[in-house]
C-alpha cells in the first residue's frame, strides 16, 4: 500500500494507513486508507458527533417541525446557525431550535417530567407547529430516559400533534456519520407508512440526502417539475414532515448523498420494494447523466434531454469562461463525506481544475474509493484528517485553493490559501447547471482575488511596484490566455442573480397527461 | 412603573441566548500560550465550539477531543484522556500547559479526570516527558450546571489556582478582563499604560486579531504565559472587571495571598470607566493622567452630539453575558435612553443580589424588566404578542433574526458576533469603547430611519 506518513504523525504509527498518495498505474487494490475508524484521541481531529449527523445534518433541514434536543443547553446552542439549509416557509427550522435545558437536577433525578412540559410549551408558543421531532443528547442518554414514552404520552393526549424521537447521543460511534445512520433507520421505523400521500403524477419519487444548502434542492425540484415527475417528498431539505410520513409510496429513491442517506433507501428498497438510482447533482455531465437515469426508469427521456439541451446552451458558454481561466489550478478537495467523490471528478474535467487531495471527516472507506478513483496521479487521500497533517499537507502541495469548513479554512487564509465553503458554499447553490457555474465563479473569485497577491508581497525586502494603483482579477487570469479566449464572442461571465433560488419558488410547471385513468385515481 | 426582576416563567429554553459550560472554559484556555485544552466528551462538544469561536473572531486555535465513543461512555473514558494527551504531547513539542476540561457526558459516568491527573504526573510525564515541564489541570465543567458564563469564571479560577505561586512581589496589578474582546484588551492596555501601570492580564487575546503575513508562517494564540499565572500571585492588587467571569479568580487570589482586590464594576461607557480609573488610582497611588481628562473629553464630545438629539427615550432591549448586558444598560441610561429588557441567559441565583442590579431596582423609574434564565423567546413573545415596542436591541448574532423579522434596529454586541465585520477589533470598554458604542448605536438608529423613511430628513442638517 502507498501510505503516505506524514511527519507530524510519526508519533502515531496507526494514523499511517490513514492516508495515501495515489502512485502510478495504482488502484483501489493498492492504495485505499483505512476509514471510519475510532477517532484517535488528541489528534485534534476535525470530527463531530453522532448527536450532530443525526440532529443538525439530517433532522434540522425539515421545515415545518419544532426540533428540540433534550439535554443542556450547549448541544442546541452549537449546532444552531451553523448551517444553511433554508426553505420556502421562511427558514422557521433555521430560525428556532428548542432544547430542554436539562439541570443537576434532573441529572440526578430523572428529566421525563421537564421532557414533557417542554413538548407542551413549545406546541403552545408555536400553535401553527403540530409536528416536532426530539434528539437524545449524551446526557439524558446516559441517565436513560424513555423519551418515546414521554413522546407517545402527549401523542395520546394531543391527538393533533405528530412526534418523532431520535436516540442518537453525541458519543454513538465515531462521527456524525453514527448518527446518519441512526436518524433513517429510526425515521423509516417510526414514520414512513403512517400517512398516505396524494399522488398527482404517473412519476413518482422520494429525492433522499438532499439537504437544501442555500437552495440546492429547489433547484433540483425545478427539473423534476419539469418532467412532470412528482417529488413526494425531501429527505430531508425544504421537505415538510408529513411528506417524509408518505415516503413508502414512490415508485423511485432518487438518492444524493449516499454517504448520509443511503441507509434509509436501502431498507426502502428492502421494505417496499422501492428501488434506488443514485444521482448527482453536481457538474453538467453528472447532472445530465442523473436527470437521464430518471427519465429513463419512468420512460420520459425525452423530458430530460430537453432540460439539459436548454440548460447546457444556456450556461455551458459561462462554464467554460471559467475553465479557460482555471486550468491546472491546484485544488484541495477536504469536505465532510460525499463531496469528495461528488465533486473531484466533475471539477477536474469541467473546470479544468486539478485535484492535489481529498479528504473525508466522517466518510467511510466507500467514499475514499469513489473519491480517489476520480482522482488523478499523486493525489494525496487521508481519513479523518487533523490540523498538523492538513498544514503539512498545504505545505507540500501548495494548492491554489481549498474546499473545506470554514475553521480550518481560517487555517488555511493564514498559510495563504484562498479557501471556499465545501459545506455551506460561498454563495451558491452549486447544484445544477447555473449552480456549477456559481461554483466555478466562486472558484475563480478566490484564486484570483488581487488580495492573495497582495498578501504574498514582503514589503520589507520585496520589489513594490510603485506605480500600480490596482489589479483586477481579469489583468491576473488573462495573463497567459490566447487572444482568441479572451475574446471569445461565446465564452462570457457569470449573468445570473445574487439570489438565483427565490424566484423558483413562483414558478408554475406544464401539466403533463397522466396514462391512465387507473393511474389517475391512484 | 419600576425594575422588576423575574425568572423566566417556562421550563424549557427555545432559542438559548447562552450555550454550556465547557465552552467558557475552552475560550479561557485558548487565551494562554502554549496550551491546548482537551475536552474531555463527545466530538461535537469542540468541533462546534471551536466552530462559533472561529466565527467570532475569524481566526483558528487549537482544542483537542477525548473523542468519547460508545465504549468510553459504557466502561468509563479516562483512558482515552490519557491516551489524547499522549498524543497532543508527542506532537505539540512547544505545549506545557492542558486543562482537561469536562462535559456533561463525562460528569455523568463519573470519570476521575483528578485522578487522571495524578496518574499521568505519575506515570507518563515522568517517564515519557521528563526533559519538559508540562502542568495538567482538571476543569470540571458538566453542562448542566450553570452556563458558559460560569463556565469561562471556573476555568479562570482553576487556571490561577493551578499556577498562582509565591513569591517576590512584582508590584504589578492583575487585571482579569473577563470575556472580551481582542480589542478590549487593546483598550485596557492602552489605559493602563497613560495610568503607567504594569499589569497582568488575563487573558491576553488581543493577538487575537493576527495577521496573514507574507510567508503564511501568522498563527493565532493567546498570549497569557504560565509565569504570567504564577506571578499572579505577587501583585500589589487585583481587579477583576466583571463580576461574573474572573469574580472567582479574583476571590480565590484575594483569601490565599490577601491581595487587595477590586471586582467591577465593568467599564462600560463613562462612568464605569471613571470609576475604573479611579480604582487603578487607588490600589496604586498612580494619578490619572491629563492625557484620559482629554481622551474622556473626545468621548463625552461624541456622547454630547448624539444623546439627547437622537438617543433620549429610546427603548432598548439588551441580551447576552451578565456583566456586558449590566454595563450597556447603565451606559444607556447615561445616555438617556431607556433599556426596557434586559435577558440573562442562565439560571444564576446571586443575579438578584447584584448591587447594580439592585440599583436599576431602586431607581428606575420606568418599565424595566430583567429575566434571569432567559433564551430569546422571552424577547420575541415580548415582541409578537405582548406588545413590547423597541427603538434597539443590543446583543449577540444569535438573537440576529429577531431584528431582521421585526425590523427592529440592532447593534452587535458580545459573543457570538459573526454576521457583523470585524466586530472583535472594536472595544466596548473604556473611553474608547463608549465612543464606538453611542456611534454604532447612533448609526444604527439613523439607517434605521431611512430604511424605513421616519424622519429621514432630520439628518440633513445635523
Amino acid at each position: 500500500m502507498p501510505y503516505h506518513e506524514f511527519e507530524c504523525s510519526k508519533v502515531i504509527p496507526e494514523r499511517k494507513q490513514h492516508a495515501v498518495i495515489k502512485g502510478a498505474g495504482e488502484d483501489l487494490t493498492s492504495c485505499l486508507p483505512k476509514g471510519y475508524l475510532n477517532t484517535i484521541p488528541g489528534t485534534i481531529s476535525e470530527r463531530g458527533c453522532a448527536y450532530c449527523g443525526a440532529k443538525h445534518v439530517i433532522g434540522t433541514p425539515m421545515k415545518d417541525v419544532i426540533h428540540i434536543s433534550h439535554g443542556p443547553v450547549g448541544c442546541t446552542y452549537d449546532t444552531w446557525q451553523t448551517k444553511r439549509y433554508i426553505s420556502d416557509n421562511n427558514n422557521f427550522q433555521l430560525k428556532y431550535t428548542f432544547a430542554t435545558d436539562v439541570k443537576e437536577k434532573h441529572i440526578v433525578f430523572g428529566a421525563e417530567k421537564v421532557l414533557k412540559q417542554n413538548i407542551i410549551e413549545a406546541f403552545k408558543a408555536f400553535p401553527e407547529i403540530k409536528r416536532m421531532t426530539i434528539y437524545q443528547t449524551c446526557a439524558t442518554a446516559l441517565i436513560g430516559d424513555d423519551i418515546e414514552a414521554v413522546a407517545q404520552e402527549v401523542m395520546d393526549e394531543m391527538p393533533e400533534v405528530d412526534i418523532f424521537v431520535c436516540n442518537s447521543p453525541g458519543f454513538a460511534g465515531p462521527s456524525q456519520s453514527g448518527g446518519h445512520h441512526k436518524i433513517n433507520i429510526a425515521w423509516l421505523n417510526q414514520k414512513v407508512g403512517t400517512l398516505e400521500p396524494k399522488i398527482t403524477s404517473d412519476y413518482v419519487i422520494n429525492y433522499v440526502g438532499e439537504y437544501n444548502i442555500q437552495g440546492d434542492q429547489e433547484v433540483m425540484l425545478d427539473y423534476f417539475h419539469r418532467m412532470g415527475i412528482q417529488v413526494l417528498s425531501t429527505f430531508t431539505g425544504n421537505s415538510s414532515y408529513d411528506d417524509l410520513r408518505g415516503m413508502h409510496r414512490a415508485h423511485l429513491n432518487v438518492l444524493e448523498c449516499a454517504r448520509s442517506a443511503e441507509y434509509i433507501c436501502d431498507e426502502l428498497r428492502a421494505r417496499y420494494g422501492i428501488p434506488r438510482l443514485d444521482i448527482d447533482g453536481f457538474g453538467f455531465e453528472a447532472l445530465g447523466n442523473s436527470l437521464k437515469k430518471v427519465g429513463l426508469f419512468f420512460g420520459i427521456e425525452d423530458r430530460a434531454q430537453a432540460i439539459i439541451d436548454e440548460e447546457t446552451a444556456k450556461w455551458k458558454p459561462q462554464l467554460d469562461w471559467y475553465k479557460e481561466r482555471l486550468r491546472d489550478k491546484k485544488v484541495c478537495l477536504w469536505p465532510g463525506g460525499s463531496k469528495l467523490w461528488h465533486w473531484a471528478h466533475a471539477i477536474q474535467a469541467e473546470m479544468g481544475v486539478k485535484v492535489v487531495s481529498v479528504y473525508t471527516k466522517f466518510g467511510h472507506q466507500g467514499d475514499m474509493e469513489k473519491g480517489i478513483s476520480r482522482c488523478g496521479e499523486g493525489a494525496l487521500a487521508i481519513d479523518d484528517p487533523n490540523e498538523l497533517e492538513n498544514q503539512e499537507a498545504m505545505r507540500m502541495l501548495k494548492p491554489d485553493v481549498i474546499f473545506t469548513g470554514k475553521r480550518p479554512g481560517e487555517v488555511a487564509k493564514k498559510m495563504r490559501v484562498p479557501y471556499l465553503n465545501a459545506h455551506a458554499y460561498h454563495n451558491g447553490p452549486y447544484k445544477g447547471f447555473e449552480g456549477w457555474v456559481r461554483f466555478a465563479r466562486d472558484i475563480y473569485n478566490a484564486i484570483y482575488s488581487p488580495i492573495y497577491q497582495l498578501s504574498g508581497l514582503d514589503i520589507s525586502k520585496d520589489e513594490i511596484a510603485a506605480d500600480k494603483g490596482f489589479v483586477t482579477r481579469r489583468m491576473l487570469s488573462d495573463a497567459g490566455l490566447s487572444d482568441e479566449i479572451k475574446s471569445s464572442p461565446i465564452l462570457t461571465e457569470y449573468t445570473g442573480k445574487y439570489d438565483s433560488v427565490t424566484d423558483l419558488r413562483a414558478k408554475t410547471y406544464p401539466e403533463f397527461e397522466r396514462k391512465t385513468a387507473a393511474s389517475a385515481a391512484e | 412603573m419600576t425594575c422588576d426582576v423575574k425568572v423566566k416563567d417556562r421550563v424549557g429554553t427555545i432559542n438559548p441566548i447562552f450555550t454550556c459550560q465547557p465552552a467558557g472554559a475552552q475560550f479561557a484556555s485558548i487565551g494562554i500560550k502554549d496550551c491546548i485544552g482537551i475536552v474531555h466528551g463527545g466530538q461535537g462538544c469542540v468541533m462546534f465550539v471551536r466552530l462559533l469561536i472561529s466565527q467570532h473572531l475569524k481566526e483558528s486555535f487549537e482544542i483537542a477531543s477525548s473523542s468519547v465513543h460508545e465504549d468510553g461512555a459504557v466502561f468509563g473514558a479516562c483512558g482515552r484522556v490519557e491516551e489524547g494527551i499522549d498524543v497532543l504531547l508527542a506532537r505539540y513539542p512547544n505545549i506545557r500547559v492542558i486543562p482537561i476540561i469536562t462535559t456533561c457526558s463525562t460528569e455523568v459516568i463519573g470519570d476521575d479526570v483528578d485522578g487522571v491527573v495524578t496518574k499521568l504526573e505519575e506515570g507518563l510525564l515522568k517517564e515519557k516527558y521528563a526533559d519538559r515541564d508540562i502542568q495538567l489541570l482538571a476543569i470540571h465543567t458538566p453542562s448542566f450546571v450553570g452556563s458558559m458564563v460560569t463556565g469561562y469564571d471556573v476555568a479562570v479560577r482553576d487556571f490561577v489556582k493551578k499556577f498562582a505561586k509565591k513569591g517576590e512581589p512584582n508590584d504589578k496589578i492583575n487585571l482579569i478582563t473577563g470575556w472580551v474582546n481582542p480589542g478590549d484588551v487593546k483598550e485596557l492596555k492602552h489605559l493602563l499604560a497613560e495610568m503607567d501601570i504594569d499589569a497582568t492580564v488575563l487573558f491576553e487575546i488581543e493577538s487575537f486579531d493576527s495577521p496573514m503575513m507574507p510567508d503564511g508562517s501568522a498563527v493565532s494564540h493567546g498570549n497569557t504565559t504560565i509565569e504570567d499565572l504564577a506571578d499572579t500571585a505577587n501583585a500589589k492588587a487585583t481587579i477583576a472587571l466583571n463580576r461574573y467571569e474572573g469574580g472567582k479568580a479574583a476571590q480565590y487570589l484575594e483569601k490565599t495571598f490577601d491581595i487587595p482586590t477590586i471586582i467591577g464594576p465593568t467599564p462600560i461607557g463613562i462612568r464605569n470607566t471613571d470609576s475604573f480609573l479611579h480604582n487603578l488610582k487607588a490600589l496604586t497611588g498612580k494619578p490619572i493622567p491629563p492625557s484620559l481628562v482629554r481622551e474622556r473629553g473626545v468621548a463625552l464630545d461624541a456622547l454630547t452630539d448624539l444623546t439627547h438629539m437622537f438617543l433620549a427615550d429610546k427603548k432598548v432591549a439588551i441580551y447576552g453575558n451578565p456583566d456586558l448586558v449590566i454595563g450597556l444598560a447603565e451606559f444607556c441610561l447615561d445616555l438617556e435612553m431607556k433599556p426596557v429588557l434586559l435577558l440573562l441567559g442562565d439560571d444564576n441565583a446571586s443575579y438578584v443580589d447584584d448591587p447594580r442590579i439592585k440599583a436599576l431596582r431602586d431607581n428606575v423609574d420606568y418599565g424595566m424588566e430583567i429575566i434571569t434564565n432567559a433564551d430569546f423567546w422571552d424577547l420575541e413573545n415580548r415582541i409578537k404578542n405582548e406588545g413590547l415596542k423597541l427603538d434597539l436591541i443590543l446583543g449577540h448574532s444569535k438573537g440576529r433574526f429577531i431584528s431582521i423579522d421585526y425590523d427592529i434596529p440592532m447593534v452587535r454586541v458580545g459573543f457570538p458576533t459573526y454576521d457583523r465585520a470585524g466586530l472583535y477589533r472594536h472595544p466596548v470598554v473604556g473611553y474608547g469603547g463608549a465612543i464606538w458604542l453611542v456611534e454604532q448605536m447612533a448609526n444604527a438608529l439613523f439607517t434605521d430611519m431611512e430604511h424605513k423613511k421616519n424622519k429621514e430628513w432630520l439628518l440633513n442638517v445635523w
